[in-house]
């Protein structure tokens, strides 16, 4: 085994909570069940990771670069890719086609990579792409992730710092799945799951539909069965209710951490207080942050912090699959670049 | 070919009969209602019916109707912003996953644009928008109606399959819109109890087609084994491996 690679391996492991070292070998899979047997997590970390090596220097494939995915889960940011194609339909897809013109793309301008696949039960190909230079060996400490499902035009990708590659994996990219342009979208978040929620259309819209089953009605009665308070404005209450669920639909929400509105807008005042002088739009940054900023959003009217139904700059987010916003002046609507 | 043709020649007579059959069902119970009518009215009941009773009667109904929309997989309902549409794909008597779209007039052109809907993206529904919505709107539904339905079709099969076969099927290759699949599977061999390896190859070219067009059956060691391939073309995948294991393992087939 390359020295590198064993002491990436090595690096790795000692990296990872002591306590959650075996569930993330586990998840990683590389290592058959029998051989994590016989590994013993109650010694030194060091001592672990010298075995977890020699282990992996037993085995025969060589995924083994996946490690590190695990750890970092929820920290990495994923932004949004959109494919567009060149316009005939493509019959099916070949995994095995896919993977060859993609390394082949990559390799064909830089020859220090490491490219690895993972394919995952809910169709997800997972890329890792260590980067290196044409003297450096791939740095496996800071790679790029990239996550494709099969026959859509979305690709998530987690670039490394190297932004400079991200031109060259999205050529590999279009060339590997057959498409003729890549964009990026301003959808961004730490959570690959949500970003996949909002482009694959899996979150709970509010659709106007007959179900069988008796809709749950919002009775304020039935949420504090306590006879001694009385409800004021019950039917203000639910109007609220109805409004919000129109703009956010029942389900939970995909988990957002921020929406950044940049503005290039005028300033209306009233003209005597004189604020602006000079005639020119007002240029700001207004950005929203929250653990799962959507929640929030959908919160603000029942509390009573904001009036129903929201602004549809706030409620557009997961429609428009969008959470970075340019408002310029133009009439009563925004534009998008 | 010519055994395609026969086999649509078949179904088209065998439907032909079935429409007569229905018919004649249904003159037959018309001929009873006109009668039980009749009767009705022979012994002279004239009371006003309870408004309330009638009322109820009419929900009851709406209620049934509704249902009996839902059951023939497309549902809709006026909505603030247009038209919702719910899509409801079935598979084997079961009611699967609802799809929803929401469709605009402009104007009073008579034509629809798609506002908002949850349709996953591998179905090509902006295409479908864009080539049929305008100018047909039931085509356009017809049609996707008809990817979704056999799209979720083929996920199924795929779920049953690897259901029933936990520990003698192993999925290699697989895609977003299950038109493509590749698998491994082993069948105990007659009385010797070991097991025989095997690889099958699945592609529908036809993203509506309800069967698969390129079906390759193959031992571990590359050989074809067309018994394999013919009903796996022919049967849904969990039935074809079960019919497969049945005559291997030297039962008798059933069903």
């Amino acid at each position: 085994m390359d020295e590198t690679v064993a002491e990436y391996i090595r690096r790795t492991v000692l990296k990872m909570p002591r306590d959650e070292i075996k569930m993330m070998l586990q998840k990683w899979g590389f290592l058959s069940e029998a051989q994590l047997q016989t590994l013993n997590f109650h010694q030194q970390k060091d001592n672990i990771s010298q075995e977890v090596v020699q282990l992996c220097e037993v085995n025969p494939l060589n995924s083994y670069f996946f490690l590190d995915n695990h750890i970092y889960q929820n920290k990495r940011m994923w932004s949004v890719y959109q494919m567009k194609k060149s316009g005939e339909e493509e019959e099916y897809f070949d995994i095995a086609d896919f993977k060859k013109k993609f390394k082949g793309r990559i390799r064909s301008a830089l020859k220090n990579v490491t490219i690895t696949f993972k394919e995952y039960e809910d169709n997800a190909i997972w890329i890792r792409v260590a980067w290196g230079t044409p003297h450096k060996k791939p740095n496996q400490y800071k790679p790029s992730y990239v996550v494709y499902h099969s026959q859509t035009p979305y690709v998530f990708i987690s670039a490394s710092v190297l932004k400079s590659n991200l031109p060259l994996l999205c050529q590999a990219l279009i060339v590997a799945s057959n498409y003729r342009d890549i964009r990026e979208m301003e959808l961004r978040s730490h959570s690959l799951n949500s970003l996949k929620d909002i482009v694959f259309k899996r979150y709970s819209q509010n659709f106007q539909t007959y179900s069988p089953k008796p809709v749950q009605g919002w009775n304020v009665e039935a949420e504090n069965a306590d006879r001694r308070i009385v409800h004021e404005n019950r039917s203000v209450k639910e109007r609220i209710h109805r409004l919000n669920q129109e703009s956010f639909g029942c389900g939970p929400q995909p988990k957002l951490e921020f929406a950044q509105y940049r503005l290039d807008t005028m300033f209306k005042s009233d003209p005597k207080m004189d604020v602006l002088d000079k005639k020119e739009p007002f240029r700001c940054l207004v950005k929203f942050s929250s653990p799962h900023l959507l929640e929030s959003l959908k919160s603000l009217a029942p509390l009573g912090m904001a009036d129903a139904p929201l602004s549809p700059l706030l409620t557009c987010i997961t429609h428009k699959a969008r959470n970075y916003f340019k408002i310029r002046e133009k009439k009563e609507s925004f534009v998008s670049p | 070919a010519q055994e395609r043709q026969e086999q649509l020649q078949e179904r088209e007579k065998f439907l032909k009969s079935r429409i007569q059959e229905l018919r004649q069902r249904r003159d037959a119970l018309r001929e009873k209602v006109r009668q039980a009518v009749s009767e009705l009215g022979n012994l002279g009941i004239a009371s006003e019916p309870d408004p309330r009773e009638v009322l109820e009667w009419k929900i009851q109904k709406c209620r049934e109707l509704l249902r009996l929309f839902r059951l023939t997989g497309i549902s809709g309902k006026l909505s603030p912003h247009g038209i919702s549409l719910s899509l409801h794909t079935s598979f084997e008597g079961s009611l699967l996953d609802s799809f929803h779209l929401e469709l605009q007039e402009r104007g009073d052109s008579g034509r629809f644009w798609l506002c908002r809907h949850s349709v996953p993206p591998f179905i090509p529904l902006e295409r479908l928008a864009r080539e049929l919505l305008p100018r047909n709107p039931r085509q356009f539904l017809g049609i996707l109606c008809r990817h979704l339905n056999t799209f979720v079709g083929r996920r199924e099969q795929l779920r049953k399959l690897q259901e029933e076969f936990p520990d003698s099927v192993q999925v290699l290759s697989q895609n977003s819109l299950c038109n493509f699949l590749s698998f491994r599977y082993r069948i105990p061999a007659e009385s010797s109890g070991e097991f025989q390896e095997f690889r099958a190859q699945l592609r529908y070219r036809d993203p509506t087609g309800t069967r698969p067009d390129d079906v390759t059956a193959v031992t571990g060691d590359g050989v074809a084994v067309p018994e394999h391939s013919e009903l796996l073309r022919r049967l849904p995948l969990h039935r074809a491996l079960r019919q497969i294991h049945d005559t291997t393992a030297g039962t008798t087939t059933t069903g």
